[in-house]
């Protein structure tokens, strides 16, 4: 029982975030392709736009990771 | 490196003009600046003397004649001939203005046909499906056929043609009609000719699609015309080849245009730039930037060429006044200067990231990637990919190596990772890891991804504290060496928290911590009581954000395990075909990824820590290489 929940709160915590990220991905690689497509020397800088959000799937899964890690100890 | 800009000025008598301009273009090693908005040197232009001003009309005109022809010329391949000169051009408008109409003329008829060949088997084809249908009475003079094609879905447009028909032509007109395929109803009409307008005027209103012929086979019974398009079709080929042919013996000799092209540029280059020459009665002024270390090769140059008639002095360079930049790195470190154009150049006197990234990029790819298959298959491809591309795109040349390094560093890592498509390696050839096996040890493999993150960042923030102290930025230099301060501080707190580090270092790690976030606070004001703590906050998140180097990881080594035990599931042929599938799906996504994680990590959380950007391009007057590098499109 307590592992199913540790792993339903691992996977919510990664999905969760990716879900974030990826809502954010979108308004962000839609405006970024507009951008680029006035400036194409805009590239690199939007590459770095669309980039930003991943960083919260990343922390989501460093927290899934510790749950799964520690929690079990 | 960032090449150290020197602004120079040359200054010699008006009659060399002509030979520095052209000593300078073929060197391509200065920017020229316009004198009249240069600060420090105010003087009129050079203004453009008649003889001067016809020549660069007739240089526009060649140049636009040449480039219509030079479209259908194919570029030599093994260089162009270096040497053209002036008395070349004397004769080449008369050639163009000769040659010109006839290539417009063969390239018309050349596309002519192209059209025909394209067209006629589309016709043919709707004719066949009718022809069943035309009845032999079309031969009745005084009478006239239209084909038609109608939509099965729209079959009852047919009924309303049949009614409107009546009123145009009465009871003399007839319409066969049959299914010519499941989707399509062919329908003839025959009528009257001198309803014809009406009838055509009322095909125009009605929605089915009228089966027009080329003018050619127009008013032909239609037995006739297909009969005669089957003969054209037939006979276009040959007449193509002999356009194509006539077209190729007329320019095939011109290969040398290429070569003047490239000088009729280099003139126009020179002619135009004049205007950004300052000058006095007897003397002209070039200013410029020119990168320091080849300006003694410029001087000894424009001394042999030129002689002593023209000077170049090294002047000055005002307080608000920004030099170019200009990248120049090791060949091996080069293809990294695409990534660090591709975000934007570095500030002139900082520093310029390249060699860093030449380290760490490939290091990062290959963590992420780690695989000894996947490497060499990438290593492979991408050495293809640079000997097969390379050459025409130099952007396709740059990344095609950074993806060899990169896989380099992948196959390293897959011998350490102890991978080779997965566990595949393992399972068959009992491969074993160096260090550690990802798919069962992921805490050490996410610890030491954060300990990659901490070393990066910390070499980030060493290299900002440096330059900030170098260009004298108190507030950037205490902001990054608060960060530094936090960041070694909560490390020295969780090494004691779990239990690595002695208990004594408790109390320096808190005060770490607490004298790097005075820092942080201090330099942003009163804002900095809120603005500190998340500054700290982020920090630590950059280094979390090296986290991806061991998921990214993770992931691809698990779908590399999903396609092997897929791939053991079944029969052996067709596990073979799903494991190869997957692999290659893993292989594409293990590329990208990677490349893209990687860059991010450099751009976002290396970069943040020193780079300064803003850099404009150094551009050169004139290329060294003007004869051999112009691409057709130039």
């Amino acid at each position: 029982m307590e592992l199913g929940l540790i792993a339903i709160g691992a996977g919510l915590a990664v999905g969760l975030g990716a879900i974030a990220t990826g809502i954010a991905q979108a308004r962000i690689g839609s405006a970024g392709i507009g951008a680029i497509v006035e400036k194409p020397e805009l590239l690199g800088r939007v590459i770095l736009l669309i980039a930003l959000p991943e960083t919260l799937v990343i922390l989501g899964f460093a927290v899934a990771a510790m749950v799964i890690m520690l929690l079990p100890s | 490196m960032l090449v150290p800009m020197a602004k120079v000025e040359i200054i010699g008598h008006r009659d060399r003009l002509d030979d520095t301009l052209q000593l300078l273009h073929r060197l391509g090693t200065m920017q020229l600046l316009d004198v009249t908005s240069t600060p420090g040197v105010r003087l009129p232009p050079l203004a453009i003397d008649e003889k001067q001003l016809r020549e660069l009309e007739e240089l526009r005109y060649l140049r636009a004649r040449l480039d219509a022809i030079l479209r259908m010329v194919p570029m030599p391949e093994a260089g162009l001939p270096s040497h053209v000169d002036r008395t070349d051009l004397r004769d080449l408008r008369a050639e163009l203005e000769e040659l010109g109409p006839t290539l417009e003329q063969l390239t018309q008829r050349l596309d002519d046909l192209r059209a025909e060949q394209q067209a006629l088997p589309r016709y043919v084809a709707s004719l066949r499906r009718l022809l069943p249908l035309v009845p032999e009475l079309t031969h009745l003079s005084g009478y006239e056929t239209a084909a038609l094609l109608i939509e099965s879905r729209h079959a009852g447009v047919l009924g309303d043609l049949n009614a409107e028909m009546v009123s145009a032509a009465g009871n003399l007109f007839e319409i066969i009609t049959a299914q010519v395929d499941p989707d399509t109803i062919g329908a003839i009409l025959v009528f009257p000719r001198e309803t014809a307008d009406k009838v055509y005027a009322l095909l125009g209103r009605v929605q089915v699609t009228r089966v027009r012929l080329p003018e050619r086979f127009e008013g032909i019974p239609f037995r006739q015309a297909l009969a005669s398009m089957e003969r054209r079709i037939g006979a276009v080929p040959a007449e193509l080849d002999l356009v194509q042919r006539a077209i190729n013996d007329l320019v095939e000799p011109r290969r040398g245009w290429w070569a003047t092209r490239s000088f009729v540029d280099a003139r126009l280059d020179q002619l135009e730039a004049v205007r950004s020459i300052g000058t006095t009665r007897h003397v002209f002024v070039a200013v410029g930037w020119v990168p320091a270390p080849d300006l003694p090769a410029l001087r000894s140059a424009l001394e042999a060429d030129v002689g002593p008639q023209v000077v170049m002095d090294q002047i000055a360079v005002e307080e608000n006044e920004e030099p170019p930049v200009l990248l120049r790195n090791p060949s091996a470190a080069r293809p990294f200067e695409f990534f660090v154009r591709l975000l934007s150049l570095p500030a002139p006197g900082t520093l310029d990231p390249t060699r860093l990234m030449f380290v760490f990029l490939p290091l990062f790819f290959g963590m992420m990637l780690g695989d000894i298959a996947y490497g060499l298959i990438v290593l492979a491809l991408s050495l293809w990919a640079g000997r097969r591309f390379g050459a025409r795109s130099p952007a396709m040349h740059d990344l095609s190596r950074v993806l060899a390094y990169s896989s380099i560093w992948s196959v390293i890592w897959g011998v350490i990772y102890g991978e080779f498509l997965g566990s595949l390696g393992h399972q068959v050839f009992g491969l074993m890891p160096i260090w550690i096996n990802r798919e069962e040890a992921v805490q050490p493999l996410l610890l030491f991804a954060l300990a990659v993150g901490a070393i990066h960042m910390t070499l980030g923030l060493l290299l900002g504290i440096w330059a900030a102290a170098r260009s004298r930025k108190r507030s950037e230099f205490i902001e990054r060496t608060g960060k530094l301060a936090t960041l070694v501080g909560l490390f020295l707190l969780a090494g004691t928290a779990s239990g690595q580090l002695p208990a004594g270092v408790l109390t320096p790690a808190v005060a770490t911590i607490v004298l790097g976030l005075v820092g942080l606070m201090y330099v942003q004001g009163l804002l900095g009581l809120l603005l500190g703590p998340l500054e700290m906050i982020s920090t630590v998140g950059n280094v979390l954000s090296y986290l991806r180097l061991a998921a990214i990881g993770l992931a691809s080594v698990y779908l590399a395990r999903v396609a092997n035990e897929l791939g053991a599931a079944g029969p052996i042929w067709v596990g073979v075909i799903v494991a190869s599938l997957i692999h290659a799906l893993n292989l594409a996504l293990g590329t990208f990824s990677p490349t893209i994680q990687a860059l991010r990590l450099h751009y976002v959380e290396f970069f943040g820590t020193f780079y300064e950007s803003g850099g404009r391009a150094f551009r050169p007057f004139g290329t060294p290489t003007a004869t051999s590098s112009r691409t057709p499109s130039a």
